[in-house]
């Protein structure tokens, strides 16, 4: 297995894990938009705030050309690219459908940045926004 | 014991710096780091950084609207000092462009001051500082006092025992600017560009209280960062002579007594002499003959395709580590760096002999600045490698001018210390080779000029062409003994 894998295989997780096991779609919604705030928490800092929002609009427009399925979401995202919309975008999704946009979003924002920066220093960047899931539950705590 | 105060001297972890900075960085001192874009400003600072910081006394590096950070990680990462281990832990980067946006000088002191005090950090870096002061000038803001928030800086980071660097492009060392008042240091790097040749440059306009060497450095920025060529030291004591003067051995039959007894020891020995009058053998057989007397020599090429590989005794020495091999092949070199890559090959195999071959491929190599002062950089490099206590041997490509008696193209018969000039003359319908020593300093020496050949035991001096006369003009005539009026 590749490192790249590894390390959407770990986002999958923590991601399962913040959501929990009783998933509805406010959770979901609320559980992507923690992970990105704490990416973002991360980032800012070295990066700046535009630096993070060019990121993520990269992500975006990454993940939705390459899933037919969020070809939708695409559209509206990039006209009004803010937390807010996002989070209204998430909730308007099935709950499998949020799920899926949000491990998408997650590994494209993380793979964008590996391919920017090398997978050693984006890992130790983002280190913390993973911790907390990986060191306590494993990840076989996801929802049914 | 002295009651003033100690300015400790950090090691900057970049080769050659802290001896162009005369012994390092000062603590808690306020620098500037100027140079027009691409000269390594930001390189230089980055390998300080991870040289210094501590995750007890980290690093904060502020980037403003310069390079932007996404990119300057990208990209400092190919250094092999960047480890990233070391960030968030020892090296914090600090993003103050929204800050600078808004214009507001007081606010970016603020935030700097206040992640000073939040870190306590031993290092701080400004990048680029040049844009704080472009952000403060778009203003009509009256608060926005440049002079004042350089100067407010410069103390607090004293304060907060905070060694500062603000990197900045400036293109002329003539602008007033408040900076250059305030700094404590001034590194300025330069890129000197002519014809295709580019060659990098470092000068330390001011670092107060320390004897910086004075003038341009040259340095290069390779996968290990920086590495600044800081001129060899003076050893102000010559090491003694020893008496009697040892003579060292030349591996040329007969060549010695020639000498007057073999080449003194820490000589300078100019080998001049037409292509392919046997220069490098010789040069090859003086390395072999120190070889067997267990010494140890480095030579240094500067052939296109260097002939030690067509030397079997050559190659040889080289391999099993007798001789050290200085064979820079990178372009644009300077004086410094080679007499820098001489000398460590000479401390590493406490060398006693050294061969240059030659000095014409030498001048070609060196970079188009530098040829203007070849001669009083090749008189720099004999002073620095016979202060170092070996002999050394050069080689001339000598064009044969029959009307002209030099020995050297460069004018730089002078600096050594014996010579000894080959010549091709016309014998007979055949092409002769002659030799001879032309000066030994403070030795007799044979005046002779002799014939020799070459054959694969190397050079082989005969005896002296008695019968004819005018052999430096190279057509030389049978003498009529017996005959005075002819």
């Amino acid at each position: 297995m590749s490192t790249q894998s590894e390390e959407s295989r770990q986002i999958v997780a923590s991601l399962a894990h913040r959501v929990g096991p009783t998933a509805d779609i406010a959770g979901i919604a609320q559980a992507i938009m923690s992970i990105l705030q704490d990416m973002d928490a991360a980032l800012t800092p070295i990066i700046g705030q535009q630096g993070c929002v060019a990121l993520l609009r990269r992500s975006l427009h990454l993940s939705a050309s390459k899933h037919a399925r969020l070809a939708g979401v695409h559209d509206r995202v990039q006209a009004a690219p803010d937390r807010a919309e996002l989070k209204a975008l998430l909730l308007e999704q099935s709950e499998a459908d949020a799920l899926f946009f949000g491990e998408e979003l997650l590994t494209t924002f993380y793979a964008l940045l590996t391919t920017l920066i090398g997978p050693s220093l984006t890992a130790r960047l983002l280190r913390d926004v993973w911790a907390p899931s990986l060191s306590d539950t494993p990840s076989q705590e996801k929802s049914p | 014991m002295s009651t003033k105060v100690t300015i400790n001297r950090l090691a900057t972890g970049v080769p050659g710096l802290d001896e162009v900075l005369g012994g390092g960085l000062p603590e808690f001192s306020f620098n500037l780091i100027a140079g027009p874009p691409g000269c390594g400003k930001t390189t230089l600072a980055h390998q300080m950084m991870f040289a210094l910081a501590t995750p007890e006394r980290p690093a904060l590096f502020f980037t403003v609207l310069g390079e932007p950070p996404l990119k300057m990680l990208r990209y400092q990462q190919q250094f092999d000092f960047f480890d990233n281990e070391a960030i968030n832990q020892s090296i914090r980067y600090i993003n103050l462009a929204d800050d600078t946006l808004a214009g507001d000088l007081d606010e970016v002191l603020r935030r700097i001051v206040s992640e000073v005090e939040a870190h306590s950090p031993s290092l701080v870096f400004v990048d680029s500082f040049r844009s704080v002061v472009l952000a403060s000038q778009t203003q009509h803001n009256p608060n926005n006092n440049l002079p004042q928030f350089v100067q407010q800086l410069g103390m607090l980071m004293t304060t907060w025992q905070a060694t500062t660097f603000l990197i900045g492009e400036y293109f002329t060392e003539t602008d007033t600017n408040p900076i250059f008042t305030v700094a404590d240091g001034l590194i300025w790097l330069r890129q000197s560009v002519e014809r295709n040749s580019m060659v990098r440059k470092m000068e330390i306009m001011k670092m107060r209280g320390q004897p910086t060497l004075p003038g341009l450095h040259t340095f290069r920025i390779a996968s290990s960062g920086i590495k600044v060529f800081a001129p060899a030291p003076l050893n102000p004591v010559e090491t003694p002579m020893t008496l009697p003067v040892q003579r060292l051995k030349m591996g040329v039959p007969r060549l010695d007594e020639m000498l007057g007894g073999g080449l003194p020891r820490g000589y300078s020995l100019l080998v001049a002499g037409p292509s392919g009058s046997g220069k490098s053998i010789l040069a090859a057989t003086f390395l072999a003959e120190g070889a067997r007397n267990g010494e140890t020599g480095v030579i240094a090429v500067f052939e296109q395709r260097p002939n030690h590989s067509q030397n079997a005794t050559l190659a040889d020495l080289i391999l099993c580590g007798k001789v050290g091999l200085v064979d820079s092949r990178a372009p644009d070199l300077s004086i410094d760096e080679i007499v820098q890559l001489l000398l460590s090959e000479i401390s590493r195999l406490s060398a006693t002999r050294v061969v240059i071959d030659s000095l014409s491929g030498f001048e070609l190599a060196l970079a188009p600045t530098f040829r203007a002062d070849f001669r009083e950089s090749l008189s720099r490099m004999v002073t620095a490698l016979t202060r170092a206590g070996v002999s050394v041997l050069m080689t001339s490509e000598l064009e044969d001018r029959y009307t002209d008696l030099r020995f050297s193209p460069y004018g730089t018969a002078f600096l050594t210390d014996a010579i000894i000039v080959q010549r091709y003359i016309e014998v007979r319908s055949r092409l002769l080779r002659i030799m001879a020593v032309v000066k030994v300093r403070a030795s007799a020496h044979c005046d002779e000029l002799r014939q020799y050949h070459i054959n694969d035991d190397g050079l082989q001096i005969g005896e002296m062409l008695v019968d004819q006369e005018g052999l430096l003009g190279g057509r030389p005539t049978t003498r009529r003994t017996g005959d005075p009026d002819v």
